[in-house]
């Protein structure tokens, strides 16, 4: 953490660098680094924890090993989105932004990932799926925990 | 500049919003997010208005005026849009209530219906009455809601002293952030999350005591809704009367609104118009104050004692009894402790009494800067000068040095704020780091006791020949030059333990212009080597004009200085009286405030005259019961020298009775003259005529808000006398293998004469308690310590108890005590600080077991 904070000027402009930083580093944003930047830039924690809750770009909690990205978008929406989410959440018995106790899969949702033709769309570690179904979902999650 | 507000033509200031200028003009626009002390945000939109000859709509708390504007602030279509705000807004907030048909009958049958753990409407909420939302649905005349209502269903928390947060009655306006941040600058609420999950909260949820919150009350006091309230409110009806008054805890003088229901208080706030602390207060006026007066540890009857035992008595009886003793005692065998939390005109009439009928020279005051008078009567300067706490906030640069500010003269921290925000550097100079040194430019945490050597090392670094002029004559000039030369930069960095680019920094910005202040607090003074620092700085603001200000504690310091003139008493601290006491000189004590108990010695007979049960009723013979500044009138002194008015707010609780009626009668009895007073304004009468520096003081002017402050010479006038020739004291860390800690002390502004707040109330026990020993991470870590274990302090010769409490405050290798004249011996820091002779001591650390 200290070496990440000393490549920053002591500067309240600097947050934002400093928490994508630190979400790059460890995956999430854990507690300890919140206190660790507050006493580096002299920023009170709730304000820190304020800004980082803000953006989605930050976690507080680790990712799964897979992490699933679904497109709540207007045009995924309209082609059944929150259906498919419904079902993952019920596969994965999580809500979306957490992660399952086995750290296996992660959840989150975007709004658009600018493939709107293709939707609905899901990602998995980065692996783009098209035109998903909920029975698709289903088989492919599956695949992923066949794999582990 | 001239702008026209529905087509009323109005001569404008640029710098007020249109929303500002509208309410000046009694012309009403709906608003919510906006406070008139914050900065405009802009978020609830309910304020918009038109602007002729532009499109849309604006929010008038938000917008400046240009010249010419034409505003309108009403019209159909503003109040449609509003009303459809407002509907939004109350979407998620219990809105049945709001809008309900039978809303006056209900108020009228249903008025006491507040004690439910869940608000679901108005005639259940606490700010019933006086809610902001309910002013402006009433004003949109808003009847009916289209949208169905959401339930947050947000856990009420409750963790925290003081007040609770419900958000499920949270309209989202900012406030609480903005007052937290802007006026306080504590920070700790601050807007989590997005979207429609958006709440007001800390970091993962954590309690607010957890995170360096001062309860000061201030987010509870701006809160339009019933989102935040005083939990003791929750239970409570409606006032029946109001009454103001002044806060008579600490210094600053606050101006307090105090409700009241049949007698008995239900809530203070600060007043708005108070002329120090304009709308703010601290934990300690604005919560702790309703439970201070009627606190079960209050005296409510004379008590002496008879076969051992304290028993109660009449007041003829208790008077009787002391008046025949303390007649067998020669002047200079009674000793006198004078509390500096008692109004001038207890205080006067104590000192004629102390002086006229006891015949006694030995008056001690209770102060946290002894050295300060000493210092002032010494060397001619004026400390106890002349500043007004407004004027902070025109400071270009300020040295905060050894204060815990924001804790103990809140008021003053919130002006250095304003100042800070104005643009004004703020170099903090301590051995601790209290967290509001984030706010700080530069902070120089120094070794301990090494303030002089760092304030000649920058006299070194600024001094300038056309700075002569500013000193009495060439030859202090010459001397001061010299002394300087000696000092060697290396040496001194080494060991003030800091850097030459701070040093630099530091001396760089003291040689800005503009104004400037020197402002330290008790950890300035109250050690062995106070006089050298107080010499040192003394010094370095006449070369570089900048103004000095001590920080002073008790709510009547100053009163109980002045009120001193008259009487040939000397004034003594408390180190000196536990001096004399200790020497077993003294054999009859009377003390209107804390007795260092540990010293009782020789002494036969002890009155104490209080309002509280404490430790000092262990040893007393007569225990007379005081009333609280809030049962009696009077007058204070704040630490601006501002003479203030307070009233009587309740009666007298049981049988006590004011300061001045006690001593008047043991007067009277004793056959002394003049003692017939009959009211407090007989007394202040006779200070005028006394003293000169009263001579303008009227109840009346006071009660009508003139403002009348004691004044003394200017500061920064030339004075003649040479002071003494500044000496650096020998460096004091002398810690070794055995004793590898050094104590320091800080003076515990948290009492109200025998009784300690963060003792005695819970909640400021949670927040300060007086007993806790503040010990750094890293040392916590290397002893295994864990919060709030006990454990014991050991000197070479002295020990006291307390408990653990890890702290950032404290650098590695520091333990810090609160210091309270009249702890108990196993827990007291003082006693110790008292035997050492006020230096730092090494000590050493052990689990309690
Ligand atoms: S906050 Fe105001 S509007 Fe809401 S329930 Fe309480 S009194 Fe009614
Ligand atoms: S009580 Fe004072 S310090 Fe605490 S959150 Fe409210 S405004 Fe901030
Ligand atoms: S808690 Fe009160 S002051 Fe704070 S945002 Fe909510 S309504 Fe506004
Ligand atoms: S204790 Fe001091 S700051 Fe607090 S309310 Fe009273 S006068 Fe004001
Ligand atoms: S809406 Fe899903 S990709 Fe654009
Ligand atoms: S008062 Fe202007 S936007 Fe809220």
């Amino acid at each position: 953490m200290d070496i990440i904070l000393k490549r920053y000027k002591t500067e309240r402009k600097e947050l934002i660098h400093i928490l994508h930083e630190v979400q790059k580093e460890y995956g999430y944003i854990p507690v300890e680094s919140v206190s660790a930047i507050s006493k580096y830039l002299r920023i009170s924690e709730s304000e820190i924890f304020g800004i980082l809750t803000f953006y989605k770009a930050f976690t507080l909690e680790p990712r799964g090993k897979h992490h699933i990205t679904i497109c709540m978008g207007t045009a995924c929406h309209i082609r059944g989105a929150p259906k498919i989410l419904e079902e993952v959440q019920r596969q994965l018995g999580i809500d979306a932004g957490e992660t399952t106790p086995d750290r296996m899969f992660s959840l989150e949702t975007v709004n658009c990932l600018g493939c709107c033709a293709i939707g609905p769309v899901a990602v998995i570690d980065g692996n783009y799926y098209s035109n998903i179904t909920t029975k698709k979902i289903n088989s492919i999650i599956k695949e992923y925990k066949k794999i582990e | 500049m001239k702008i026209i507000i529905d087509k009323k033509e109005i001569i404008a200031e640029n710098n007020k919003t249109i929303l500002d200028i509208a309410r000046e003009n009694d012309i009403y626009i709906p608003s919510l997010c906006n406070h008139s002390k914050l900065s405009p945000y802009g978020a609830c939109r309910l304020c918009i208005v038109e602007i002729k000859g532009r499109k849309g709509y604006f929010p008038s708390c938000s917008i400046f005026p240009e010249e010419g504007m034409n505003i309108k602030t009403d019209s159909p279509k503003l109040k449609r849009l509003r009303r459809n705000i407002l509907e939004l807004i109350l979407l998620e907030h219990p809105n049945a209530c709001l809008i309900c048909g039978e809303k006056e009958n209900c108020d009228e049958y249903k008025s006491t219906i507040r004690k439910v753990s869940e608000v679901t409407g108005c005639v259940l909420c606490p700010s019933n009455g006086t809610c902001e939302l309910q002013e402006v649905v009433n004003a949109l005349n808003l009847k009916s809601i289209r949208f169905p209502s959401l339930y947050r269903d947000s856990e009420i928390r409750k963790n925290d002293p003081f007040f609770d947060r419900n958000y499920n009655l949270c309209i989202l306006c900012g406030r609480c952030v903005r007052v937290c941040h802007e006026i306080r600058g504590v920070s700790v609420l601050s807007f989590v999350y997005r979207g429609s999950k958006t709440t007001i909260g800390t970091v993962l949820d954590w309690n607010l005591h957890e995170l360096g919150c001062q309860f000061c009350g201030a987010c509870v006091d701006v809160c339009p809704t019933g989102a935040l309230t005083e939990k003791s409110k929750k239970y409570e009806q409606s006032p029946d009367r109001k009454e103001r008054t002044i806060c008579g805890i600490c210094s600053m003088g606050c101006e307090l609104e105090v409700e009241i229901r049949n007698g008995r208080i239900l809530s203070c706030y600060p007043r708005k118009d108070g002329p120090v602390n304009e709308g703010q207060a601290c934990v300690r006026g604005r919560f702790a104050l309703k439970e201070i007066v009627c606190h079960p540890k209050r005296i409510h009857y004379p008590l002496i004692r008879k076969k051992k035992k304290l028993e109660e008595v009449s007041w003829d009886e208790a008077i009787d009894f002391i008046a025949e003793k303390l007649k067998t005692y020669k002047g200079s065998q009674v000793a006198c402790i004078l509390s500096s939390q008692v109004s001038c005109e207890d205080s006067y009439v104590f000192q004629k009494f102390a002086n006229n009928v006891l015949k006694t020279k030995n008056i001690g005051t209770i102060a946290a800067n002894p050295d300060l008078e000493r210092f002032s009567q010494k060397s001619d300067c004026e400390l106890m000068s002349n500043f007004r706490i407004r004027d902070i906030s025109k400071a270009k640069v300020i040295f905060l040095i050894d204060s815990n500010v924001s804790v103990s003269n809140p008021i003053i921290w919130i002006e250095i704020l304003k100042a800070v925000s104005n643009g004004a550097k703020l170099v903090v100079i301590d051995s601790l780091r209290w967290p509001y040194s984030r706010q700080a430019t530069i902070c120089l945490q120094i070794k301990p006791g090494t303030e002089s050597y760092l304030f000649a090392l920058i006299a070194k670094l600024l001094l300038g020949e056309e700075q002569e002029e500013n000193f009495p004559n060439t030859e202090y000039f010459n001397f001061y030059r010299e002394f300087l030369s000696k000092i060697q930069m290396s040496e001194a960095l080494e060991a003030i333990g800091i850097e030459e680019k701070e040093a630099k920094k530091t001396a760089e910005i003291l040689n800005e212009d503009g104004l400037k202040y020197f402002i330290f607090g008790s950890g300035f003074t109250q050690y062995s080597w106070g006089i050298s620092n107080l010499t040192s700085l003394w010094n370095l603001s006449l070369q570089t004009q900048a103004r000095v200000i001590p920080l002073t504690f008790e709510s009547n310091l100053k009163g109980v200085l002045q009120t001193s003139r008259p009487f040939s008493a000397m004034k003594k601290d408390f180190a000196e009286i536990y001096k004399i006491i200790s020497d077993g000189k003294i054999k009859a004590l009377y003390s209107n405030g804390p007795i260092p108990l540990y010293s009782k010695k020789s002494i036969e007979f002890i009155v104490v005259q209080d309002s509280f049960m404490n430790e000092n009723l262990m040893v007393a013979d007569a225990v007379l019961p005081a009333s609280t500044f809030l049962e009696t009138e009077g007058t204070f002194v704040n630490v601006e020298g501002r003479i203030q008015k307070f009233n009587k707010v309740i009666d007298p609780l049981g049988e006590s009775r004011p300061d001045w009626w006690i001593v008047a009668q043991l007067g009277k009895r004793m056959r002394g003259k003049g003692f017939d007073y009959k009211k407090p304004s007989e007394i202040m009468a006779e200070i005028k005529r006394k003293i000169p520096e009263f001579k303008n003081v009227s109840y009346n002017q006071l009660k009508k808000g003139i403002e009348i402050f004691i004044n003394h010479k200017e500061t920064g006038e030339k004075r003649e006398e040479k002071l003494t020739p500044l000496k650096l004291p020998p460096l004091l860390m002398d810690i070794n293998e055995e004793y590898p800690f050094i104590l320091l002390f800080e003076y515990n502004s948290d009492i109200y004469r025998g009784f300690v707040l963060n003792r005695e109330i819970k909640g400021m026990k949670l927040i300060r308690n007086s007993r806790w020993i503040q010990i750094n991470t890293e040392d916590a870590k290397k002893l295994e310590l864990t919060d709030g274990e006990s454990i014991v302090v050991e000197s070479e010769l002295r020990r006291f108890k307390g408990y653990v409490r890890i702290s950032e405050v404290v650098p590695s290798g520091i333990v810090l005590a609160s210091f309270l004249s009249n702890e108990e011996k196993d827990f007291s820091a003082a006693h110790m600080m008292f035997f050492s002779g006020l230096k730092t001591l090494p000590i050493k650390i052990k689990r309690e077991c």
